[in-house]
């Protein structure tokens, strides 16, 4: 009889979540994480443009969309663990003898599910997200491929060079045609190098006697730099160069300003 | 609850075999016969060589280095028992007594003392002197970096700064947590008499500390060019400096070998009567997992600086692709090892946190077992994570996507840590004290840690962040941020039980805040340099980055003066502080209930353990 009258009691499940939401210290975690929320959305969707490079290339495009939009996505999680912590620091007891007890709460069965849920489902579009990316880039290159300009890049302590075997010229910056995809076929001279055209936003590893390829489709023209990015020794800091993203026409003029030359960038 | 019979300790006479050698044994033999070894081999090994042979210098320096750690181990007395094992005896009695005993003084700090508690102190004060001298390279860095163009060092010097920096750096959070909580903290708290292996115990302490002054040597010997991860050929092609890294890791890989073992023995076998594994308080299941971990990734590192060493002193080639070596060899094998070690690294921060945090809320931990899959999952996932360092090596392209899997999934454990975490907040009323503002500072530096780490785990994304001073901020964010946070906060909580005092809390609060902003100040300038697309390990940079390496380098500042403030209060109050009862906090695990001094034995009668150490608060309303 007191089992039935205490079922016949029981508030709903809905009248439970809206007492939970009424309560006091509930509704202050709330606007915490709003607050939390919204900091990491504008982190990322007005920070990270503001910082990184010009985007000259599909490459730099994706790396700077995954850095804002994972921004984005994580907020709500962060603000979920930030608006917690912070209620509780507000909530805080000084003073040199411990507080009374909290409420003992050993576990929360449908909390922790649902929290592995989340993160699952957080995991997964990130991998989505990157596989897809990946896979868009590897077509791309395997489909460019006939069409690319084709650059060999040489890393040496502490300098990059570069060889253009298509227009036969050797040159110490690195130039390249807006809208014409380009492979890079890196190899090292001596110790490991990293070759990383910044605003391009692709980088790969230069190996003693081995070749490793890079793909990027420039977008957009604009000033280029190069830069090392594995510790090579000494002068590791200073092996940079530079370059551009340009027109067709001037990037043909830049060729033929070398080959006039004898092919050897002065 | 937990239930202890404890009775006064014992008061045991100090053993006095007047006869033995062993007594006559100390750090001050232990040099002074490392240092003839050391010299010995040196001079023996140079004679009839040509030294203008980089080969042949290479081979002296290496061997006189491990002349000296094993002149000094047996200078201190470490092989008198395996050697009485040949002939078919033991130390007796009265030695292992001796050995063990706290009668000594403070001689028992310099001795090959077998006390955990003894280790645990060395250990401390040894962590303490290796983050004061790679604390003290970062501000040298830092300082070089504070404006474009600056000559405050050559890049000789900056380049051996970065490696060192980082390596003593790597060293000493190895140990930071598991070294002096591991020894001195942990057998008590699971009610054991001393560690599974005493004389193993302090070995691992004395043959680490061997490593030390193998690695300073690097600066007298021109230093390294290679940074921590000693990349080949860059290491095939680096000076004499280089040997002192390759010994010193190799020396260090024993020592953690033999910590890793006894460490995990002492917990699997070693519990109280009743501790269950579901009553193990989660600093020691941390601590457990980290050392389990570590023992199958240090060995690779071992290998790895083998091979170095041969291919520097035979010309084995391993890594030297003119001779059908390769350097991704070495890559492979440095990161088998890098990837499980930044998670050896982190647990026992993460751990100790979470063992302060219930005692400080006066709630339980929230969801042990989800405590307990964090980690393990941890654990299990971060060995089959170590290419995504290698996305960009042009090793092998078709793996980035299931190297991107799996790293990615590590999220999923380690959202379960900040769960534990903030489910123990929740509804709670925290306890402001050291401690506790440790655990707030490490949840925010952890996420901003744990986020960017989601990126850098992208290929895509990693395709322009690898290898930038972004990768440096995330992983100092984890180290750093998260696990020196972690270990600060364990030494703030279990300061009374190890030296019997209260740590200042002035100087406590004043460091933390130092550190804290610093830190954040000094790392999140370094997202937004790298962000902009300046490279890692570089000693000058574009006047684009000037402002944000500016206010890096104040950051670092504030840091260094919070660090020094700590010191002081640590010294301070570890000579003249305020008197600890014995259980300041109020917890409930089983160090606490035992007195400073702690006895020999720890327990007079054997505890028996009847719950976990979590059982705080009221029933829900």
């Amino acid at each position: 009889m007191a089992d039935h009258e205490s079922e016949l009691l029981a508030p709903t499940p809905g009248a439970r979540v809206s007492t939970f939401l009424k309560r006091k210290d509930v509704s202050q975690t709330l606007l915490l994480w709003v607050f939390f929320t919204a900091v990491f959305v504008v982190l990322g969707l007005w920070a990270y443009p503001k910082w990184m490079p010009v985007v000259l290339s599909k490459q730099m495009q994706a790396n700077e969309d995954i850095m804002i939009w994972f921004t984005v996505i994580s907020a709500p999680i962060a603000g979920v663990v930030l608006s917690i912590a912070a209620k509780s620091f507000l909530n805080m007891h000084r003073g040199d003898t411990p507080p009374e007890d909290g409420v003992a709460i050993r576990t929360n069965g449908p909390v922790v599910i649902v929290w592995t849920a989340t993160s699952v489902l957080f995991c997964i579009v990130a991998i989505v997200w990157g596989l897809v990316a990946l896979n868009t880039e590897s077509i791309a290159a395997a489909t460019d491929a006939p069409k690319s300009l084709i650059v060999d890049v040489t890393g040496s302590q502490w300098v990059w060079s570069f060889y253009y075997p298509q227009q036969n010229i050797h040159t110490h910056t690195l130039n390249l045609p807006v809208n014409q995809p380009v492979t890079f076929n890196v190899m090292s001279a001596d110790v490991n190098h990293s070759f990383w055209p910044v605003q391009l936003g692709v980088k790969i590893d230069a190996n003693r006697l081995v070749t490793t390829v890079a793909h990027a489709d420039p977008t957009a023209t604009g000033p280029l730099d190069v830069k090392c990015a594995e510790l090579c020794g000494l002068y590791h800091a200073y092996m940079e160069t530079s370059g551009a993203v340009e027109s067709p026409t001037d990037f043909n003029n830049w060729v033929s300003s070398i080959q006039a030359t004898g092919g050897v960038q002065q | 609850m937990t239930t202890l019979s404890h009775a006064p300790a014992s008061s045991r006479p100090i053993p006095n075999p007047k006869k033995s050698l062993i007594t006559k044994l100390n750090m001050g033999t232990g040099i002074v016969v490392g240092v003839i070894f050391c010299w010995g081999t040196y001079f023996a090994m140079k004679a009839g060589r040509d030294m203008t042979d980089s080969h042949n210098v290479n081979k002296v320096l290496l061997m006189s280095m491990f002349a000296w750690s094993i002149g000094f181990l047996i200078g201190i007395g470490a092989f008198i028992g395996p050697f009485r094992w040949l002939i078919g005896k033991d130390l007796t009695d009265e030695e292992q007594l001796y050995l063990a005993v706290d009668g000594q003084g403070w001689k028992r700090y310099f001795k090959y003392c077998t006390d955990h508690k003894v280790v645990g102190i060395q250990y401390l004060v040894g962590v303490m002197a290796l983050l004061g001298v790679g604390g003290t390279m970062a501000m040298m860095i830092r300082t070089n970096l504070a404006t474009p163009g600056s000559h405050f060092v050559t890049p000789v010097v900056y380049n051996s700064l970065v490696g060192l920096h980082g390596i003593t750096m790597i060293v000493a959070m190895i140990i930071v947590a598991t070294g002096p909580f591991g020894n001195y903290i942990m057998p008590i708290m699971i009610g054991a008499a001393d560690m599974a292996f005493p004389r193993l115990n302090a070995l691992s302490w004395w043959v680490l500390f061997t490593a030390v002054p193998v690695l300073c040597s690097a600066w007298f010997l021109g230093g390294i060019p290679t940074g921590w991860t000693a990349y080949a050929p860059l290491s095939d092609q680096a000076g004499p400096g280089m040997n002192a890294f390759v010994a010193t890791i190799i020396i260090f890989a024993v020592s953690t070998a033999v910590a890793g073992m006894n460490i995990t023995t002492t917990v699997v076998a070693m519990r109280a009567k009743g501790m269950k594994w579901n009553r193990v308080p989660i600093f020691v299941i941390g601590a457990t997992i980290s050392v389990a971990l570590a023992i199958p990734a240090f060995p690779t590192f071992m290998v790895a600086m083998i091979q170095t060493g041969l291919d520097r002193t035979i010309a084995t080639g391993f890594y030297d692709a003119n001779v059908g070596g390769s350097g991704w060899l070495y890559a492979n094998l440095f990161w088998i090892m890098g990837h499980p070690e930044v998670y050896v690294i982190l647990i026992p921060g993460v751990a100790a946190l979470m063992e302060i945090a219930p005692v400080f809320v006066r709630k339980p931990l929230f969801s042990y077992n989800a405590a307990i899959a964090g980690f393990a999952g941890i654990a299990g996932l971060s060995v089959l994570v170590w290419a995504h360092h290698m996305y960009m090596a042009g090793w092998m392209p078709s793996l980035n996507g299931p190297f991107m899997v799996t790293t990615e999934f590590i999220s999923v454990p380690t959202g379960l840590l900040f769960l534990v975490l903030i489910g123990t907040l929740w509804r709670g009323r925290p306890w402001m004290k050291l401690p506790m503002l440790c655990v707030y500072a490490f949840i925010w530096n952890f996420l901003i840690g744990g986020i960017t780490g989601i990126y850098l785990s992208d290929v895509p994304a990693d395709n322009y962040l690898h290898g930038s001073m972004y990768v440096t901020a995330h992983f100092h964010y984890t180290l750093m941020g998260a696990a020196l946070t972690g270990a600060i906060g364990g030494l703030a909580y279990w300061f009374p039980k190890m030296t019997g005092r209260m740590l200042n809390e002035r100087g406590g609060y004043i460091s933390f805040w130092f550190i804290q902003i610093g830190f954040n100040v000094l790392f999140l300038g370094m997202f937004i340099v790298g962000a902009e697309g300046q490279p890692r390990r570089v000693a000058d940079y574009a006047h684009l980055y000037s402002h944000a390496n500016l206010i890096s380098t104040m950051g670092a500042y504030s840091v260094g003066i919070g660090m020094i403030i700590l010191l002081w209060a640590i010294v301070h109050s570890w000579r003249s502080g305020k008197i600890a009862p014995m259980n300041p906090w109020g917890a409930k695990t089983l160090e606490w209930t035992v007195p400073y001094p702690v006895p020999l034995v720890n327990f007079d009668q054997p505890p028996v353990v009847t719950s976990d150490p979590y059982g705080y608060g009221r029933s829900a309303k």
